[in-house]
């Protein structure tokens, strides 16, 4: 069902038109759940109807977290891609040494620690149990990014880079205009996956208090003794979070595949 | 405009000093003497691995020279930045593999160099890009990506997006090599037009019929060392030298 959103739209129009017409639609139905959750749910029976706004207020932190820390890790992770693959020896290893102890530890190691050592650490650096969730996830995200950027930059022709640059470009418009949209169009499933394993990762904030979807559902749990319906409610909205980011990410894909070479 | 050019080169567009390149242990170039002068065709001969290519793409840095001098139309081929910047714009290259950015719009591939090196606004670039599509016989295809262009056109949309930057020389690597032989002439076609115009011209190519009727000019290359320099008649004439007649035979052959 993913898969197949961009068929709905009319034959007459072609793939980029069907995939804006899915980005867009996808974009404002997300919008219009995180906005207005409440009201269904409210039709809920017991113990989820009487805390549909508690429900609501979860997801939309939720995603949240997952917004500003998916963008903010593309970011890192193309700075780091491009550390990585970088000619001067000491951006490599910083590159290589932040995706190493990154990937290295544990995602729940790495929230606790910003939240409770860096302060501890860099006492000017207090902060929020939201904010430090979101640098937490950022950097966590980033490191994965970077190893999916950095894949593409690398799977770009090498004659992609000469065309552009006999033709006088700069290495910055070459990256900008030549390099860059290549790589990231060949990055954009595993990014896609990332961010995905995100939504579903920020439920770690948990453990330092930001109250997301499944903080609530666990609160909501533990003062209604039904385990059933409250964690099945904030799996399925889980669920529907994760189903609509797919298929914006799969319209992108779409939209970018001028070659066709999606089915 | 020769943006770091001094005028320092002998009246010659192109002046290559004493070059030498290794690639590891194999020494690929050795002490390579020339010049290339403006308005004319060159054509680089040469077994594969006698150095044309590597020369040629030295030309515009896309090879580093280990020693000896190049300098183009006054400007010094170093990694200086600016000075590649500036040679860049000046020196065209058509690639084997055409290298379009497949990403982009046949318009758009003509038309990015010169918006973001010239600083030309969007609708003259346009306008010129059309006019050079035209000219390649390519109008009705500018808004296509790549991939729905046969290797022909995609070569000819390659030398219109060389001609975009105004250079001063084109350099042609092997331009038919990659297609198929049906293709060959409309590309062949272009370049004699291109010839036509008074364009300086250096190309690299196993199309025999092309050197012997468009160029001003033959080099031989044999073993990294330039064997020959030849006008077309004298050099397709009675030829003396025994490597480059066994060259022409096999050639000749297919």
């Amino acid at each position: 069902m993913a898969s197949a959103a961009t068929s709905v739209w009319p034959a007459s129009w072609n793939r980029q038109q069907r995939s804006s017409a899915t980005m867009i639609t996808a974009s404002i139905v997300l919008v219009l759940v995180l906005w207005l959750l409440a009201i269904p749910m409210a039709w809920a029976p017991e113990p989820i109807g009487n805390n549909a706004q508690a429900y609501a207020e979860g997801t939309r932190v939720t995603m949240a977290l997952t917004i500003i820390s998916a963008l903010a890790g593309v970011l890192i992770g193309v700075l780091a891609a491009l550390g990585k693959t970088s000619k001067v020896p000491p951006l490599r290893w910083i590159a290589s040494t932040y995706i190493w102890i990154i990937r290295g530890t544990p995602l729940l190691v790495q929230i606790l620690f910003v939240y409770f050592a860096l302060p501890a650490l860099v006492p000017w650096l207090r902060l929020s149990d939201f904010a430090s969730a979101c640098l937490a996830l950022s950097f966590n995200v980033g490191a994965y990014n970077a190893e999916a950027i950095r894949a593409g930059l690398l799977a770009v022709p090498r004659g992609q880079m000469e065309a552009a640059r006999s033709l006088g470009l700069s290495s910055w418009y070459t990256f900008i205009d030549v390099t860059f949209p290549q790589a990231f169009k060949i990055s954009l499933p595993p990014l896609v996956n990332n961010v995905v394993a995100l939504l579903k990762d920020s439920s770690l904030a948990y453990a330092i208090g930001v109250v997301e979807l499944t903080n609530i559902g666990n609160r909501i749990q533990a003062a209604t003794f039904q385990p059933v319906p409250t964690l099945l409610t904030s799996a399925v909205l889980y669920l529907v979070l994760t189903t609509m980011l797919t298929q914006i990410s799969n319209a992108v894909e779409r939209r970018y595949d001028v070659e066709g070479k999606l089915a | 405009m020769s943006g770091a050019g001094n005028g320092k080169s002998d009246g010659h567009l192109i002046t290559v000093d004493k070059v030498n390149k290794h690639f590891g242990a194999a020494h690929v170039l050795r002490d390579v003497c020339t010049h290339f002068e403006a308005g004319k065709v060159t054509v680089i001969l040469g077994a594969s691995g006698s150095g044309k290519s590597t020369l040629l793409r030295m030309l515009n840095r896309l090879e580093k020279h280990d020693s000896g001098r190049i300098v183009v139309d006054g400007i010094e081929v170093d990694d200086n930045v600016k000075h590649l910047d500036s040679l860049r714009a000046e020196v065209g290259m058509v690639f084997q593999q055409f290298n379009l950015f497949p990403h982009l719009t046949v318009l758009e591939n003509v038309t990015l160099a010169p918006r973001r090196v010239r600083k030309t606004d969007k609708a003259k670039a346009d306008v010129r890009a059309m006019e050079l599509l035209d000219r390649v016989g390519l109008k009705a295809h500018a808004l296509k990506h790549p991939f729905q262009l046969s290797g022909g056109q995609q070569q000819r949309v390659a030398i219109a997006r060389a001609l975009a930057m105004e250079p001063r020389v084109i350099l042609f690597d092997e331009p038919t090599s990659a297609l198929d032989p049906e293709m060959v002439k409309e590309v062949l076609d272009v370049m004699k037009g291109l010839a036509a115009t008074g364009m300086t011209m250096i190309v690299v190519t196993h199309e025999m019929g092309f050197a012997r009727d468009v160029s001003d000019r033959v080099l031989f290359l044999d073993k990294g060392c330039i064997a020959a320099d030849a006008p077309p008649q004298e050099f397709f004439g009675a030829q003396s030298n025994e490597r480059i007649r066994a060259f022409l035979g096999q050639i000749a052959q297919h």
